[in-house]
Order: C-alpha cells, then sequence, then structure tokens
C-alpha cells in the first residue's frame, strides 16, 4: 500500500508585498508536485479588475521570481478580496492535497503532527509519510489529552498512526511521540511548533460559527512560527469539477 | 500562467449578496421617512411603500437578466451603455454617482437625527449636521484605507437591525388602533403617488447587488435570487412598519418626529424599545452610507474602464490599494451636500427625492436597454436568467411608464436638480466622454435589423494588436465583396477559460478584450467603409466558439492567422485553427502576412479550391488597387501544352463561378519545362500568393506544394492557403 501517489501542495504567496517571501522551500519539495499560487488581496472598496489592470505584470513578475525558474511548478495569480476563498478554490481545483502556509524555511528536518482523533487522520497521516519519503526528516507525532479522556485512547492513535508510517516504508526510529494533558492543544502547538521545521495539520469542517468569527485553524496558523501544512479536509475533485 | 493577468476571484456568496442588498436598502430610508410620508399621504403612505417597491421590483427584474447576460462592474451604467451608447452611459453613470451621493448625504443626515433627537444636551440642526459629517469623515477614513473580508461584522450588523425591526413589527401589530387609520388617505391618490418619490430612496440597494456583479460567486443564480428576494422582504417589511407607525400613533404626531419609528417603539415597548430602535437606526446609517461608497467607487471604475471619466480617478492607492481619489471625491461632494442642511429645512426630503429622481431615470434607460439588448441580440449576450414571455416585455414598459409617473409628480425643484444633472451628463459626453471613448450601443442594431444581402469576413484574432495587418486585409476583402452584399467585418476574439468560470470573473476579461479588438479594428474598417463588428467569447473549446460563430453568423468567408511554417508541403498550425479548418461551413483562407500585400497571384489547378483562389486573389489584390493574376498549372503538375486555350478556358470558367469577369484578372503562363522552377519564378515576381488547400492524397498539388514551400521559405511573401467553403467543393 502506498501513500498518496502524488502528494500535490498548494504554496500560497502575497505578491502585493514588493518582496514576498524567498520560499528555498519549493526545492525541499522538489520531489513533489506543487502549485504556486500567487494571490493579491484586494480590499472590500476596490474592484479585483481595478488592482489586476494596475498591477498584473508586477504580481506576474513577482510570482515568477519566487518561482525562482523552476519549470514544473504549476503557477495560478489570483487577484481577490478573500485569501480563503481563493486558497480553496484554487485548492480544489488543482486537486491539491495540502496547502502550505508559508514562513521562512531553509530545511526539513523536524516535522511535527498534532494527531486528534479526526476522520481526516488517514489522508494526514498518508501525507506525513510523502513528506518523510521525499526528505530525510523525524517526525514527532502529538497528541494533546483532554482532560477527562482516557490516556490509553491517544496512545491507541499514534501507536495506530505509527504503524500505519511503517507500512508506508517509514523506519520506526524516525518516528516518536509527544503527549501534552495541558487541555489546551491550541496552545500547545503553537508553542511546541516553534521548535520544529514544519508542523503538519488537519483542516477542519468550518461550523457556522467559523464562518462568523473566522477558522480557530486560522489562528493557529497564524500564530506558528513554523510553516504549516495544512491537510484538506475534503476529497480533492469532487467540488471543483462540473 | 493559469489566465494572462491574473485571475479575478468572485467572493461574494449568497448570504453576502442579500446583506449587502438589504443593509443598503434597510438604513435611513425606513427610520427617518415615515414621519414625512405620514405627513404627505397619512396611513396611506404604506400603499406609496408597496408601489416604490413594485417599482424597484420592475428594475430589479430587468437588471436581473442584464447582470447574469454580462456580470461585471458597474450595475445599470454599464448595461445602459452597452445597449445605447455613451451618451446615455454618461447620463446613467453621472447620475448614479450623484444618486448614491445623494443617497449617502441623506444617510448620514439621518444618522445625525437619530443621535440628536434623543440625546438632551445636544439640540438643534446645527448638531445634526456636525455629527452627519462626523460620521461621513469616519466612514470615509475607513474606506481610504481600506478594509478586509469585513463581511463578518456586515452580517452581525444588518442582522442585529434587521431582528429590532421584525420585533417592532410583531409586537407592534397587537397595539394598532384601529382609529388612527381613519381617514386612510388624507391627501388622496395624489399624496400617494407623490410620496411614493420621496421613499423610493429606500429601495436604493438592490442595485448595489448589480454593481459589484464582478465579484458575486455564481452569479447566474445569487444575482437575480438575491435582487428579487431583497426587494420583495424589505417591501413587505416597510409596508408593515409603515402600518404599524400610523396604526399605533396618530399620523399628525408621527409627521412631527424626525425620529418617527422611535416615538412609535416608545409608545409599546417603552424606553428600551426606543433605544434598540436608535441603535439600529445609527447602525443602518452607518452601513447604508458605508455600502454606498462601495457602490460609487465600482460605478467609477466603470466609467473609467470605458473612458467615460478619466483613469485619474482610478489609480488606487500605492499602500491601501483603495481607489482613494474616488472615494475622496464622493465624500466629498456628499458632505457638501450634507452642508446643505445647515440652511435648508428639507432638506432630508430632499436629498430622497434627488436621489430617487436619479435612479429613477437610469432604471428608466435600464428598461429600454433590455428591449435593445433583446432586439440586437449580439451574441454574447446569453442570460441565464431570462425574463419569460408574458414578463417580457410587460417588465420593461410598466417600469418606463411608472419611473416616468413618479418623477412627474416630484417637486418642481428636484425636477431642475435631476434634469440638471442629466444635462450635466449630456454636457460632459459632448465635451469629454465623446471623443475618449470606445464602442457604440447597440441602438442602431436593434432598431434596423441591417441588410438582408450581407457579405461577412469573419476574422478570428488572438492579439489584436499584433494581427492588425490581418484585420486589414479582412476588411479589405469584405470592401472588395461589396457587389455581393453590405460588406461587414465580423472580428471574433475568443477568451480560454480553462474551468467552470462560475467562481471567477471572467467576463471582465472579456469585456477587455472586446475593447481591443473594436480599437484595432475600427480604424480599418472605417478605412475601407465596411460594417464592422465585433464578438469576444469566454470558452474552454476556441475551435468550437470560433465554428459557432461562423454558423450563427452565416459568414461567407473567414481568414485566420498562420505562422507561415509547413511541413510536407502542408501549412502546420495549432489544434485549435486545424479544427476550425477541417469543420468551416464557409471559404477559408489560412494567411500569413509579410509586411505588405501589394501584387498577388493565385495558382489555378483545375481542383475544389480554385474559384476561392480567384476569389481571394482578387481580393487581395483590391488591399492596394493591382491587378489581380492567375497563374494555370495542370493538375499532375505537368504544363499541358497539347491544350494551348486551356488556361484561358479555366481562368473563364473559374472567374464566373467566382462572380467575376475574366478581364479583371491577366493571366500568367508557365515557361519551360519543369513546372516548379517556372512556377517559382512566376510566384517570386508577386508579393502575395495565394493557393488551395492540399488535398489529402499526396502528390496531386506536390509540384504547386513544393514551389510553394520554396516560396514560403523564402519569407518574402505573404502566402494564403486557401479552402472553398464545403457546399462549393461538392459541386
Amino acid at each position: 500500500m502506498a501513500p498518496i501517489d502524488e502528494l500535490r501542495i498548494l504554496v500560497p504567496v502575497d505578491v502585493s508585498d514588493p518582496d514576498p517571501t524567498r520560499l528555498g522551500v519549493l526545492d525541499l519539495l522538489d520531489p513533489l508536485e506543487v502549485v504556486l499560487l500567487g494571490y493579491f488581496p484586494v480590499p472590500d472598496q476596490a474592484e479585483p479588475a481595478l488592482i489586476r489592470s494596475e498591477y498584473e505584470d508586477e504580481a506576474e513578475s513577482r510570482l515568477r521570481d519566487v518561482a525562482g525558474g523552476r519549470s514544473d511548478l504549476t503557477e495560478v495569480l489570483v487577484f481577490t478580496h478573500d485569501r480563503e476563498t481563493t486558497i480553496d478554490r484554487v485548492a480544489d481545483q488543482y486537486d491539491c492535497d495540502a496547502v502550505l502556509s508559508v514562513r521562512e524555511i531553509d530545511d526539513i528536518g523536524r516535522i511535527l503532527v498534532p494527531l486528534r482523533g479526526d476522520v481526516n487522520i488517514e489522508r494526514i497521516v498518508s501525507v506525513t509519510a510523502r513528506l518523510l519519503q521525499a526528505s530525510d526528516a523525524t517526525v514527532t507525532l502529538f497528541h494533546s489529552v483532554a482532560e477527562d479522556a482516557d490516556e490509553s485512547y491517544g496512545e491507541f492513535l499514534l501507536r495506530g498512526a505509527t504503524d500505519r508510517l511503517v507500512e508506508f516504508g517509514i523506519d520506526e526510529a524516525r518516528v516518536d511521540w509527544e503527549f501534552s494533558e495541558s487541555g489546551d492543544p491550541q496552545a500547545e502547538i503553537v508553542q511546541l511548533g516553534g521548535e520544529y521545521d514544519i508542523v503538519v495539520l488537519g483542516e477542519s469542517e468550518p461550523s457556522l460559527g467559523d464562518r462568523i468569527i473566522g477558522r480557530v485553524l486560522s489562528h493557529v496558523v497564524d500564530e506558528l512560527e513554523s510553516p504549516a501544512l495544512i491537510v484538506r479536509d475534503t476529497e480533492p475533485g469532487d467540488e471543483g469539477e462540473t | 500562467m493559469s489566465v494572462e493577468g491574473g485571475e479575478l476571484e468572485r467572493t461574494l456568496g449568497f448570504l453576502e449578496a442579500m446583506t449587502l442588498g438589504g443593509g443598503t436598502m434597510i438604513g435611513a430610508g425606513i427610520f427617518i421617512l415615515p414621519g414625512i410620508a405620514a405627513r404627505n399621504a397619512g396611513p396611506a403612505s404604506s400603499i406609496s411603500y408597496a408601489i416604490a417597491g413594485f417599482v424597484a421590483l420592475l428594475a430589479a427584474l430587468s437588471l436581473s437578466e442584464l447582470a447574469t447576460g454580462m456580470p461585471i462592474a458597474g450595475g445599470s451604467y454599464h448595461y445602459v451603455n452597452r445597449a445605447l451608447g455613451s451618451l446615455f452611459g454618461s447620463i446613467v453613470g453621472w447620475g448614479m454617482w450623484s444618486g448614491l451621493m445623494f443617497a449617502s448625504a441623506f444617510y448620514m443626515v439621518g444618522f445625525g437625527q437619530y443621535i440628536v433627537e434623543p440625546v438632551p444636551f445636544l439640540d438643534g440642526r446645527g448638531y445634526v449636521i456636525l455629527l452627519g459629517l462626523a460620521g461621513l469623515a469616519l466612514l470615509t477614513g475607513v474606506n481610504y484605507y481600506g478594509t478586509e473580508e469585513s463581511s463578518s461584522l456586515q452580517n452581525v450588523m444588518i442582522g442585529s437591525e434587521t431582528a429590532v425591526i421584525l420585533v417592532f413589527v410583531v409586537v407592534g401589530v397587537f397595539f394598532i388602533q384601529p382609529g388612527n387609520l381613519d381617514p386612510f388617505a388624507p391627501a388622496g391618490a395624489e399624496g400617494v403617488v407623490a410620496t411614493t418619490g420621496i421613499v423610493f430612496i429606500s429601495f436604493l440597494g438592490f442595485e448595489i447587488i448589480a454593481t459589484v456583479a464582478g465579484e458575486i460567486k455564481n452569479p447566474s443564480r445569487i444575482i437575480p435570487l438575491s435582487m428579487i428576494l431583497s426587494v420583495v422582504l424589505v417591501t413587505i417589511l416597510y409596508v408593515l412598519v409603515m402600518l404599524v407607525s400610523t396604526g399605533v400613533l396618530p399620523y399628525g404626531r408621527l409627521a412631527d418626529s424626525p425620529i418617527p419609528v422611535a416615538d412609535v417603539a416608545r409608545s409599546y415597548l417603552g424606553p428600551a424599545g426606543a433605544v434598540a430602535i436608535v441603535l439600529a437606526a445609527i447602525v443602518a446609517a452607518i452601513s447604508s452610507s458605508n455600502s454606498s461608497i462601495l457602490a460609487a467607487s465600482r460605478v467609477i471604475y466603470a466609467m473609467g474602464r470605458d473612458g467615460v471619466v478619466t483613469e485619474w480617478l482610478n489609480k488606487s492607492h500605492p499602500r491601501f490599494f483603495t481607489p482613494h481619489r474616488a472615494i475622496v471625491t464622493t465624500s466629498a461632494f456628499t458632505a457638501a451636500l450634507v452642508l446643505v442642511g445647515l440652511r435648508v429645512d428639507t432638506i432630508v426630503s430632499l436629498l430622497a427625492e434627488a436621489a430617487s429622481f436619479s435612479f429613477l431615470v437610469a432604471y428608466s434607460l435600464v428598461h429600454v436597454s433590455i428591449v435593445v439588448f433583446r432586439r440586437a441580440d449580439p451574441g454574447e449576450y446569453d442570460p441565464s436568467f431570462s425574463l419569460p414571455t408574458p414578463l417580457y416585455p410587460a417588465v420593461p414598459i410598466l417600469g418606463v411608464v411608472l419611473s416616468v409617473v413618479v418623477v412627474t409628480q416630484m417637486a418642481p425643484v428636484i425636477v431642475l436638480v435631476g434634469s440638471g444633472i442629466v444635462a450635466l451628463g449630456v454636457l460632459w459626453y459632448a465635451a469629454y466622454a465623446r471623443t475618449r471613448v470606445v464602442g457604440e450601443g447597440l441602438l442602431r442594431e436593434a432598431i434596423s435589423p441591417g441588410p438582408a444581402d450581407v457579405y461577412r469576413v469573419v476574422v478570428p484574432v488572438a492579439n489584436p494588436e499584433t494581427q492588425r495587418g490581418l484585420l486589414r486585409l479582412a476588411a479589405a476583402s469584405a470592401h472588395a465583396n461589396d457587389h455581393l452584399g453590405e460588406p461587414e467585418l465580423l472580428a471574433v476574439n475568443v477568451v480560454h477559460v480553462e474551468h467552470d468560470s462560475s467562481l471567477q470573473n471572467v467576463e471582465a476579461d472579456r469585456v477587455d478584450h472586446q475593447r481591443d479588438l473594436l480599437a484595432a479594428a475600427t480604424e480599418f474598417a472605417d478605412e475601407m467603409d465596411v460594417t464592422l463588428r465585433t464578438r469576444a467569447l469566454t470558452a474552454r473549446d476556441t475551435g468550437e466558439a470560433i465554428l459557432d460563430v461562423l454558423d450563427e453568423g452565416d459568414a461567407d468567408e473567414v481568414l485566420l492567422g498562420w505562422g507561415g511554417e509547413t511541413s510536407e508541403g502542408r501549412p502546420v498550425t495549432s489544434a485549435t485553427v486545424a479544427d476550425v479548418v477541417a469543420n468551416a461551413p464557409c471559404d477559408l483562407a489560412l494567411v500569413s502576412l509579410r509586411d505588405e500585400v501589394g501584387a498577388a497571384v493565385g495558382v489555378l489547378d483545375g481542383g475544389p479550391d480554385d474559384v476561392a483562389v480567384a476569389r481571394r486573389t482578387a481580393e487581395f489584390a483590391a488591399v492596394e488597387d493591382t491587378t489581380p493574376t492567375l497563374v494555370v498549372v495542370s493538375p499532375d503538375g505537368r504544363d499541358d501544352a497539347d491544350e494551348p486555350g486551356r488556361e484561358a478556358d479555366l481562368v473563364a470558367e473559374v472567374a464566373a463561378a467566382a462572380g467575376r469577369s475574366p478581364e479583371e484578372y491577366s493571366v500568367e503562363v508557365l515557361d519551360g519545362d519543369d513546372t516548379r522552377a517556372a512556377l517559382e519564378t512566376v510566384l517570386g515576381r508577386f508579393d502575395t500568393v495565394c493557393v488551395g488547400y492540399p488535398n489529402e492524397s499526396a502528390g496531386l498539388h506536390s509540384a504547386v506544394e513544393r514551389a510553394v514551400s520554396t516560396v514560403v521559405a523564402t519569407g518574402g511573401h505573404s502566402v494564403a492557403v486557401v479552402r472553398s467553403s464545403p457546399d462549393d467543393s461538392t459541386e
């Protein structure tokens, strides 16, 4: 059994920034398929077409700079009021398995994978396996135990995930575990994440509340100092096509 | 890169569209105007709201069809500009912009009233105006710096103000005293209609959905749904609010209040009710005014795009990316209008009526535009929401009639001011826009369906700038056939879209391309005196889209650009062009253009394409007024010396079939035994070479093909490879 055959990652970059993030990470992801999304945030006050007419050349050349002459990238440039909507739409359209939130990154040595008992766990583990195959990194599986929960559940979860990684051909020595009982998994992830090169997170289905106040996940991602690879929940391709 | 220059995300969903439309409408209009409405029409003012709502619904229906046909920024302005040309476009554009200023000023005065009245130590009009200006300054500041993804805040604001009004209505129904509703219409029908003009401003807002149509997801579904639904719901709400207000308090008492709805609420919900209404009114005024500023910047953007106003206004802020000049200009005029309130008592109703006037004029023209679009039926107009038969033409006719009726009942000063703004639009067009805009309306096509006999040359161009030569040649070809029908050049540009486009604004790209096309082709159409039509389309399959145009447009010939590459004597083209070549229903020419067309020669070989070759040669020669030349080779490539008269016979026959006299052509005779060498020598003397399309069975054209390949390879010639329409070649 193989992990996701072609792991395709969406890498969004803000191209309104005159000096967009240098993406050394693209070289690290080289064995993977990358869709590079240059988005230009447009304020509510402006029609996106207006901003495009003024900035299309600059945005295109910035995106090309970020791509740095890599020919195997798919490049997409979008002018949008809403970054999240655009990331979702483009990820669907290009069947991306995960989204990378970009920070400066030079090396994928240590990977943190917080796991809850969510339905998405299969995909998170597959993506992690693919990432491990493409690098020499080690991975820490992390579970935050809820106060009143049975501790053995977390162990069961991480054991299962480890077994699955081994099935994918990952040396068990590259995998270790960490538990926490602080009761605040988000703060824990943000704190712990700083010690790792990249954090692999599952996407959570937005609830009504999320739609009004914004997703919890995006807070975690924003606060993390390391880049985060957000594994998408939806089976890619089931919405984007018509 | 996915799309040239980048994609444009559509980000507004149904909820956002509803809060934008509904939130703009539910504003000062319902919190302030019930007092004025009650004074003018008594309890029957609820009927004024119903009539205004009906007029708005008619406009929303017509706008829905137009907006789904052209989901792009600008709303009414864009549709009128497209349909009726830039004179009416200027009128509506300036009307909408000034209407939004009037409305915004009205909301801000209402905002001031609702703060000043309940607060004991604030008194007098000065404070109302001051607070209105302060609110406006705040909004201008926020919009200058720009907001992102603010829809959630908007949702909460609109949600709570709607909830307050619902409680007001639902509870208030039980406090209605039937005695207050009698007499129902003290001012008679005239008062009711006159009041309609004032309260119509309460319905401005559904149009904002059309104005931001370029940013709405799944526009074909969400635009009509949210526009019509928001108008219907808001109308019901207003009628109920008015009934409750006039039913709870005698209309005479309502009339004296600057914050009528809060007074009504106080009478049965106590001070808490009044406070809730006051807060809702303040929030409503802010959100309505805010949406008006957003809408104004879209209208100005659309006008700038068409060259009706200077692009200077649309330059975005280098750091905030907001159209700060447009925002500040709008706010400055709005502030001036608010200031008028210091001097004028009845500022509230004047501002309301002036805004209503502007938009009623705009909507009348929108109703006319839908008729124009239906009659002219430009190929790219394919609205997903189309008014069904009894509604069309009933909606546009009724819409114009009712708009005119309401406008004529307005105060004379308003009619004067409104007409002044219309006159300003006309003057602006004459002085500024006329010479700068690209494109004409569809009015002429709508009035006269066009001559019966048209000779139509279709020319698909990928890039109007680099393919000017092709456009010029196509115009000349149409002109050279003016004896067969009214010559017409149809320039086509297909914008390739990779995916389902309901989440991206590809209409903006389409309009850009259409304008480029028009700008590039107009010159040649004028020079050659041919009718110009342009079609820009979006399609996933470019070849199929071009073939559709050829079929629908009843084309006589199509010219396609070609790089001039050949492989084994056959032209090398993209898959798209190959598709068109294989399936074109009319004469077709693949043209590889060099610097000039110059002297043209056609090669006749007795094959099926000879007639088309003769036609094209004559057309190309006409570009620079030279004599078309034909050269005859025998089918197998050998010169048939046995039949000395053969050349003349073939030329006569072909010329007749091409509808021309043999005398128009000069005939070249091949010299010597080696056909290929002789042909190369002859062709070498000309600038443009026309040959038939290489047949499937190789060898038939081989000598010609090889000669042509050599000529092509020298690079000095323009070459056209011609194929007859399938109808001809089967003969």
